[in-house]
């Protein structure tokens, strides 16, 4: 009975000793190439438990089956205008077909390789049908930036799926400069560009201000001439209501004249006169002599 | 294994009965016997003990900020929201039948990236910004600067004349706060590098996706800006443009199926060229004059009407101006009149009730005085005429009574006026020359 436990105790290190052997796991993050003697016989890309004869009949080789990045370094390329860009693109890659990828890569650093030479291709290629106009445009409708991308994608794709067994997930392009002599000149324009808005703003705000005070004047003079006219027409009726009252005086119109004068007279010299008179005028005759008064008949 | 575990336990019985029969063995039997029981019963606790932690390698731990998966031989088990374990202690089976993948799925990361920002060495980037600003070359190096192209205002074609592939130069530096929303797609699809021990896992994941997200990022900024210029980037379009950095950049995260989430999206500096500051800032300038300028200018406007015709000048001068308005709205807004205008209106006001008045005084005067006139002429006009020559000289302030000189030598007679500068003569110098 001893010997059962132990025979049981050894069969089960012993069984899974040959599981270890024979058994693998294919996760979800990767993908697996079988090889018998060093030919591929079975391609694995669903995660799971799988079996194979032990080595070194059967061999495993996994792959990492998840995104990766890889950016080429900046490089100069010519847009159909004969404008030199520069651009540094970028790939979100993975491996696809384990087979294929072995058979004609290997490795991730060998598929870098690939990956740089393809890219350089496919940037000259699609970038070289566009011109810089397509990539920065004053009118936004012209800008086809997006597309030429998009352009870049389908053909990496192709070729990268066809000979390598590499999904192409994304590319994208991560820097877009021009050459330094370039940029002096682009420096040139956008100052010029500058000061002719500077000189524009600064003339602009002057007018705007003149025609601002300019209008402002107009309407004050407009007003008051408008409100001297009403006034006018006040003073008018005024003048008309005293020609009513004047019209009395007509009955005598020299007595009437003579106390207008007196009043006239009374208020010219109504303040601050001084008054210069001779001696010999009424009443101040009185100041020389003794009137004559000669009785009434 | 369990089974394994149970039939241990079966052994114990059959043991304790050959324990009682091999009484009778001899000394050298009983004492192998002996070792071989001890022997066995240490490999028993051994088999239980490694059973009972193998069990209990079984329990993880997720924890408060952590999403789970477990993968059993490598798949992901479970159907539907089954798949995530939540935070909390949860036994699966151990290695190698299942394995749990832990995700951080709370934590929101910042991402900084400054490659849109041009070259700074390590002391100018600690300089005060006015003296590191002071400091450039004419030209900006692609390999050490960054920048953005922004395409330009239409308005500024006409200057260079290159048929719209005009463009301008801006920097910026931008972060984007990121976490991970789908861990099964995150775990799937994104390359994570192994966790060595001593590795926080955490960082370890960081590390491993920021090139990928800073080359979608990148890409997204470069592609949205050119539809700006580079006044939207400095001014007046910020919002939107991060809006549609976010709303690109979230796109492509779910192209690929990173199952990653943009939080949000920050433009945390921005500026022109430095090699352009001069004509920039003098832009800015002459914008804020104008500003001023205009603002003068309406103040001005506004206290000239005001003084004008008060608050209501700009209704009346429209109305001035349109036909349409009634007579009476018309008198309305006169009533409401203030200032100069006003003025010009109180005063003729005054003169009209000044000249009614006075003309209907003159007239009552007249009209009382007539019948006394009539009776006495002379005398009443005597009696006027001396009342009112005594009241003149009451008011004159100062009076000379002079001596005429007899014969035809003209006389020079000279007479200081106004002694006191206050006082204002019309009438006295046409005086002096009376005599």
């Amino acid at each position: 009975m001893k010997n059962i436990a132990i025979t049981v105790f050894i069969a089960s290190i012993v069984i899974i000793m040959v599981l270890y052997l024979v058994a693998f796991q294919v996760r979800e993050t990767e993908s697996a190439l079988v090889t018998r003697f060093g030919k591929p016989v079975r391609e694995i890309t669903e995660p799971k438990l799988y079996f194979k004869w032990p080595a070194p009949i059967e061999r495993v080789h996994r792959f990492d089956s998840r995104m990766q990045v890889f950016e080429a370094d900046l490089g100069e390329t010519t847009a159909k205008d004969a404008v030199p860009i520069i651009v540094n693109t970028y790939v979100v890659w993975r491996i696809d077909e384990p087979l294929k990828f072995l058979n004609a890569v290997g490795t991730v650093k060998d598929a870098e390789v690939k990956l740089y030479g393809q890219i350089t291709d496919t940037q000259n290629r699609v970038i070289g049908q566009h011109s810089f106009g397509e990539f920065v445009n004053s009118d936004p409708g012209e800008i086809k930036f997006n597309q030429i991308e998009t352009e870049m994608l389908t053909d990496l794709k192709q070729t990268l799926s066809d000979e390598y067994g590499i999904e192409v997930k994304t590319l994208g392009i991560k820097q877009l400069k021009v050459s330094k002599d370039v940029t002096v000149k682009v420096f040139e324009r956008m100052k010029a560009a500058r000061n002719l808005r500077t000189e524009a703003t600064i003339s602009e705000g002057q007018g705007q201000a003149t025609k601002i005070k300019g209008d402002a004047n107009l309407k004050s003079s407009v007003l008051l001439t408008a409100a001297q006219a009403r006034a006018e027409v006040i003073r008018g009726r005024g003048d008309a209501e005293a020609a009513k009252h004047y019209k009395k005086l007509e009955e005598n119109p020299e007595f009437a004249m003579f106390l207008r004068d007196i009043e006239s007279l009374e208020k010219i010299l109504e303040e601050r006169s001084t008054i210069v008179i001779p001696a010999d005028s009424e009443p101040f005759k009185l100041l020389k002599e003794v009137p004559l008064l000669e009785p009434k008949k | 294994m369990t089974e394994e575990d149970k039939q241990g336990n079966k052994d114990l019985q059959p043991q304790t009965l050959d324990k009682s029969a091999s009484e009778d063995l001899d000394a050298a039997g009983k004492s192998l016997s002996e070792a071989l029981r001890i022997s066995f019963i240490v490999l028993k606790v051994i088999m239980i003990v490694l059973v009972v932690a193998f069990l209990a390698s079984g329990f993880k731990s997720v924890e408060p900020d952590e999403n789970a998966l477990v993968l059993r031989f490598g798949k992901i088990r479970g159907v539907g929201e089954e798949r995530l374990l939540g935070p909390g202690l949860h036994w699966i089976f151990p290695y190698p039948i299942d394995e749990i993948v832990r995700i951080p799925v709370a934590k929101k990361v910042d991402l900084t990236v400054r490659s849109f920002w041009y070259y700074q060495s390590q002391e100018r980037m600690l300089a005060e910004p006015s003296i590191e600003k002071t400091r450039f070359l004419p030209e900006l190096d692609p390999i050490n600067d960054g920048y953005c192209i922004t395409r330009s205002e239409k308005q500024d074609e006409t200057i260079s004349g290159s048929g719209g592939s005009d463009y301008n130069i801006v920097h910026s530096k931008w972060q984007l706060t990121y976490k991970i929303d789908d861990p099964e797609r995150f775990f799937k699809n994104v390359y994570v590098e192994d966790v060595n021990p001593g590795d926080i896992y955490f960082d370890v994941i960081t590390e491993s996706i920021t090139p990928l997200l800073q080359s979608l990022f990148e890409d997204v900024i470069v592609t949205a800006i050119v539809n700006y210029t580079i006044d939207d980037v400095m001014y007046e379009q910020v919002a939107r443009l991060t809006d549609d950095v976010k709303r690109l950049l979230q796109e492509k995260f779910d192209t690929i199926e990173s199952g990653i989430k943009v939080v949000r999206i920050q433009l945390t500096d921005r500026t022109w060229p430095l090699q352009v500051n001069a004509a920039f800032e003098a832009l800015v300038t002459a914008s804020q004059d104008r500003q001023t300028a205009i603002s003068q200018a309406q103040t001005y406007a506004e206290s000239t009407l005001n003084e004008t015709a008060g608050p209501v000048a700009e209704k009346l001068f429209l109305a001035l101006n349109d036909d349409t308005i009634s007579e009476e709205e018309m008198e309305l807004l006169w009533s409401q009149l203030a200032g100069k205008a006003q003025e010009k209106i109180t005063e003729a006001r005054a003169y009209r009730t000044k000249v009614v008045a006075s003309a209907r005084a003159n007239a009552e005067y007249f009209q009382e005085l007539l019948p006394e006139y009539r009776k006495h002429p002379e005398l009443v006009v005597q009696k006027i005429y001396q009342d009112a020559i005594e009241r003149i000289f009451d008011n004159a302030v100062e009076k000379f009574v002079i001596q005429p000189t007899e014969g035809t030598k003209e006389t020079e007679f000279r007479i200081m006026l106004n002694r006191d500068p206050s006082l204002k003569s019309k009438t006295g110098k046409e005086q002096t020359t009376k005599e």
